[in-house]
């Protein structure tokens, strides 16, 4: 399909899903809205988490960090100033952290980005929880001033939307092809005169605005946070896994995950949880294994091809086997004539 | 304080050094080698004290009995993960990055797969059992009887593994597939038998530490993942892939956990470690042991 005509599809498909979200609420149980708000969640979450490190190909595992400090600054702000603006003060708090931990790891790659930024997440939710407990005297926090339902069922569909809208432009622009560039090999995307350390960090801060966004407008939920909840490193992980699975260098295969693992998390997670997250497991290593571009890279050529490997490993194991089998006849005659 | 005092202070820390080194030594031959950060590490330790908790509790057999066997048993758990995924991820994967980027989720699948495999069979409650609980002096000093033994097995483990990789012929061909791989396929040395041999042998490591750590402490199916920091902690204090910089990293950072944790608040443990391992990730990502000329 030409440029055009993608960019045309990806904006009719964007809007027809959120005229249908909009719609949602009216009609559809209390369950069904705060199930597609778990869905708006880790759409917005996972699709701008794919933004930078689907492209780039830096895995961060920070996204918990982020979310927790937006859910810690809206559970603070809240009773100074309204809604949006603390939702806001989430995103840009948790941008200017990125910024910080950005400027400390982002010249690492591979294997000690990731597990660096895991250990400074845990870092963050170890010291707050620290700190709350010397110097606040408190465990956690109850947020005594919650807006209503509907106001954080649309904040948070904003925060999807805009999120998907941002990666429809971002990947059409130069700063997109700026972070496929370094995805790709890092090295010569600077030698073609591509400023990585900055583009890298502008994008680890717009992944960290919408993670910490996203955390100001669902900790209204919980109405009592405390660091082990809102630092959850299982919500990063989910992300990233949601991310993966779908394809993380995709633009749709994020949310095709996100709808699919919210619907499995709400319907498994209460009666067999740890029949869900070991699905999890298993569908990850699966998904690394078999389909490495994730679920939006599924063609009918990619069953073609499993097909084929099947088939040619089946052969292979066939041959050795006669093979096997030839060599204990040879040995067999041997002996016999020996005899 | 007494020098008594101080003297305990410090065993207490080298006890749980021990058990840091071994496990330690298990992720940093599976990293070290392959280029596999396995995450799941913890996850087979708790799976081999589970092992020895059940056997011990249900059949009555002697913790000591279970060491072999949770070896035995992890090892072929090692071997056949290594068939399943990481034979096809080495085969698949183009370059070293991305081979890392993907063993590392693959990993990440393997400890939600066992770690909750383990607590849907046994439940998320503390066990424990009680081995060989009587104080023994020295002088002065008390320890618990198996607490030492604990200590005395790991170091014993440890110094097997290093001596196995020193002395020994196939110990020569894994350190030099550590030092290059494309070098010692050359000379001959067998990848394909090396590498899940030596997953085995990793893993069978950490369900050793398990098996230890039963003796001496309650287990939960959760208590892996601490592990897991901890000797991603002892690996980069070490350097990554040095065998000798991982057992002086593990026994280093039992002591300075024991004297942090006596001279502040236990509720910093956690916080000390990560800020250690951030600090020396960032300023000495070789480890502190290297020496400069080490490049390979």
């Amino acid at each position: 399909m030409p440029e055009r005509k993608v960019l045309w599809r990806d904006l009719l498909v964007l809007a027809a899903l959120t005229g249908w979200a909009l719609a949602l609420p009216h009609y559809a149980s209390e369950f069904v809205a705060s199930l597609a708000l778990t869905c708006f969640m880790y759409i917005a979450l996972a699709s701008s988490w794919a933004l930078f490190c689907g492209l780039s190909r830096y895995l961060s595992l920070a996204t918990s960090a982020f979310f927790g400090i937006g859910a810690y600054t809206s559970a603070l702000a809240l009773e100074h100033m309204p809604w949006l603006h603390a939702v806001a003060l989430g995103a840009l708090l948790a941008a200017a952290v990125a910024l910080l931990m950005g400027a400390a790891v982002l010249h690492l790659r591979g294997t000690y980005f990731a597990v660096l930024t895991f250990g400074m997440t845990e870092l963050i939710r170890h010291a707050l929880s620290y700190f709350e407990k010397q110097v606040s005297g408190t465990v956690g926090r109850v947020l005594t001033i919650v807006p209503e339902r509907n106001t954080v069922y649309l904040t948070v569909l904003a925060l999807a939307v805009l999120a998907l809208a941002t990666s429809i432009a971002v990947r059409r622009s130069r700063f997109g092809l700026a972070l496929a560039g370094i995805g790709s090999d890092e090295q010569r995307a600077q030698t073609l005169g591509v400023g990585t350390r900055s583009v890298k960090t502008a994008g680890f801060a717009l992944t960290a605005a919408f993670a910490g966004a996203v955390g100001a407008a669902m900790a209204v939920r919980w109405t009592y946070i405390d660091p082990p909840t809102v630092f959850n490193p299982f919500i990063g992980f989910q992300t990233v896994l949601i991310a993966l699975i779908g394809g993380a260098t995709t633009l749709w295969g994020p949310l095709i995950a996100a709808i699919v693992f919210s619907l499995l998390a709400e319907t498994l997670r209460l009666q067999l949880p740890q029949l869900y997250m070991m699905a999890l497991g298993v569908l990850l290593i699966l998904c690394v294994l078999h389909l490495p571009g994730g679920v939006a890279s599924l063609r009918w050529s990619t069953f073609a091809a499993w097909w084929r490997d099947t088939r040619q490993w089946w052969r292979e194991r066939r041959e050795e086997d006669t093979e096997q089998e030839r060599k204990a006849r040879r040995q067999r005659d041997r002996e016999t004539r020996n005899v | 304080m007494s020098a008594t005092a101080w003297i305990e202070l410090i065993a207490s820390g080298l006890i749980t050094g021990g058990i840091y080194a071994l496990v330690a030594l298990g992720l940093n031959l599976q990293y070290g080698l392959m280029r596999i950060l396995n995450i799941a590490h913890g996850e087979f330790l708790m799976l081999g004290a589970y092992l020895t908790w059940a056997a011990t509790t249900l059949l009555g057999l002697s913790p000591l009995v279970m060491l072999p066997l949770s070896f035995g048993v992890m090892f072929g758990v090692g071997v056949v993960v290594h068939r399943l995924c990481f034979k096809r991820l080495t085969e698949t994967s183009l370059t070293l990055d991305i081979f890392e980027a993907r063993g590392l989720m693959v990993s990440f699948g393997l400890m939600f797969l066992v770690q909750n495999l383990v607590s849907m069979v046994w439940g998320g409650d503390l066990r424990g059992y009680d081995y060989l609980t009587d104080p023994v002096h020295f002088g002065s000093m008390q320890f618990a009887a198996n607490k030492l033994l604990v200590f005395a097995l790991a170091l014993l483990f440890s110094a097997g593994l290093i001596a196995l990789l020193k002395f020994t012929l196939l110990g020569k061909g894994v350190r030099a597939l550590m030092q290059s791989p494309t070098g010692a396929q050359l000379v001959g040395i067998d990848t394909k038998r090396l590498h899940p041999l030596m997953f085995g042998i990793g893993l069978g490591l950490s369900a050793l530490a398990g098996c230890l750590l039963s003796m001496t402490y309650t287990i939960a199916p959760a208590m892996g993942e601490p592990y897991t920091v901890t000797a991603l902690i002892v690996i980069t204090l070490g350097g990554f892939g040095s065998m000798g910089g991982a057992l002086a990293g593990g026994l280093l950072l039992g002591v300075v956990e024991a004297l942090g944790m006596h001279f502040t608040s236990p509720s910093l443990k956690m916080l000390l470690s990560y800020g250690v391992f951030i600090a020396v990730l960032l300023l000495r990502p070789k480890g502190l042991f290297t020496r400069k000329t080490r490049d390979a």
